[in-house]
């Protein structure tokens, strides 16, 4: 008997091994707190346990689970409203990259990125980092695929504004010293 | 054209699915919209964000986790709202993590192995819910053989055909995830395992109908001959006229060809 149910245990263990840290990265990018991650992604598995049976075979399978972290992370702000928000100072280090400068990019658009509204930040992180399809995006979010198309959109413009804002601060610091480098000139663009 | 009409096109192009003249619109709009090229550069820029690992007593606080819950199958009623609430709430983990919880977690642990070595070592209870811890499993199962089909990588959509061949008895959604990759999986490798796996289920009308069907179906030698191969192992005399109208193609592959009339020579 036990090792039937140690056999179910073995069975979640293989989707904890191949979720945990995809979903730890989307709670850590979206909240910014690594601990509180930890406890969703926790709580995460505990309702696939308890829920799989509400799991529609022949739907998309990651939808379903980012379905179920959405909802851990709305139950818990609902219980233990936000005692503090997103400080770009809890963002993790950035591992060293090929460049100074490159390194110094990423570090700004982490900031860009948090300095998003949350809904923004989140559509961006499901499709760019955990690499949900638009179909995925739109059965998680429950809207039409175009709605998901939009709302990447204008979040991918507000993520500019604000990465550009937070360049020109940097730039200010450095005080004009390079020039924008091979960014084409501005002409007849509007915003959208 | 314009950055509205770009708009709309952007997300496609950034996902690379514009037809040609669609993509060609695009990048020549992102040569000459400093706007447009810089979103374009930032969502690249996004996959350079550092993966965070989670901390290695994750894994430990998991099987914590996973031992409760199956110490709370078999004690209580399911469905006990007080069990429930306790468990379901994130508060459980903030408790866990202070010292005083560490403590109380470890002596939990601690009853959890005594309680479940004294169940191995005495008599063994009547289990009324060893039917649901079962069923528990199966579903768990097909959970999982369901999530790794559907993976992105080709070795693990191979490790979910792998998991689906455990068990003697092929659930329902599985065998028909099963029969989709054997038709549609764009790995070669993948399939093949799809219809190695399916050949253990040949009682099942629908697993050979779908291997006939794909004869027609499958462009790669290597899977055509996997299933002329197949249906010769199956001695399936239904599968003769198709073996002949496979080997009428035009455009077939000559070792494939081959196999057909050396299978077709078998099946007579």
């Amino acid at each position: 008997m036990l090792q039937v149910r140690d056999g179910a245990g073995e069975m979640l263990g293989v989707l904890f091994d191949r979720y945990q840290t995809p979903l730890f990265n989307f709670y850590s990018k979206l909240t910014g707190d690594r601990t509180l991650s930890e406890d969703l992604v926790q709580e995460v598995f505990l309702r696939i346990l308890k829920y799989r049976q509400s799991y529609r075979p022949g739907t998309p399978f990651r939808a379903w689970i980012y379905q179920i972290a959405r909802n851990a992370r709305i139950d818990h702000f609902r219980k233990f409203p936000r005692e503090r928000v997103f400080e770009p100072e809890m963002l993790p280090p950035v591992i060293p990259a090929d460049s100074a400068q490159e390194q110094q990019e990423v570090e700004l658009l982490q900031r860009a990125l948090a300095l998003l509204p949350e809904d923004k930040r989140e559509i961006l992180l499901l499709c760019r980092f955990q690499e949900l399809k638009y179909e995925e995006i739109a059965e998680l979010l429950g809207c039409q695929l175009n709605t998901v198309r939009t709302r990447i959109h204008r979040a991918l413009q507000e993520l500019r504004k604000s990465f550009h804002q937070l360049t020109q601060g940097t730039a200010l610091k450095r005080a004009n010293s390079a020039a924008p480098g091979n960014i084409p000139p501005r002409g007849g663009c509007r915003e959208v | 054209m314009k950055c509205e009409q770009i708009a709309e096109l952007l997300p496609d192009y950034l996902e690379g699915s514009l037809a040609p003249d669609q993509l060609r619109d695009v990048e020549a709009h992102l040569e000459q919209c400093a706007d447009c090229s810089e979103e374009v550069a930032l969502w690249k820029k996004l996959s350079l964000l550092p993966v965070e690992q989670p901390s290695t007593a994750s894994r430990v606080r998991f099987e914590a986790m996973l031992q409760a819950y199956q110490a709370g199958r078999s004690n209580q009623p399911a469905g006990n709202p007080e069990w429930k609430k306790r468990a379901s709430t994130a508060s459980v983990f903030h408790w866990l993590r202070s010292p005083l919880g560490a403590a109380a977690w470890s002596a939990a642990l601690l009853a959890i192995g005594i309680f479940t070595g004294l169940r191995l070592a005495g008599p063994k209870p009547p289990s009324p819910d060893m039917a649901a811890i079962q069923s528990e499993l199966t579903n768990m199962k097909q959970l999982v053989v369901l999530s790794m089909l559907q993976q992105q990588s080709a070795s693990a959509r191979l490790e979910g055909v792998t998991w689906s061949t455990r068990d003697q008895h092929l659930d329902p959604q599985v065998l028909s995830a099963l029969l989709h990759t054997l038709r549609y999986d764009p790995s070669v490798d993948v399939r093949l395992a799809a219809l190695d796996a399916l050949s253990r289920h040949s009682a099942q009308p629908q697993v050979r109908s779908s291997v006939v069907n794909a004869l027609q179906e499958q462009q790669s030698p290597l899977v055509q001959v996997a299933l002329i191969d197949q249906l010769v192992e199956w001695h399936d005399r239904e599968a003769k006229p198709h073996l002949e109208k496979l080997r009428q193609s035009p455009d077939l592959n000559p070792t494939v060809r081959q196999r057909a009339d050396w299978a077709i020579g078998k099946l007579n």
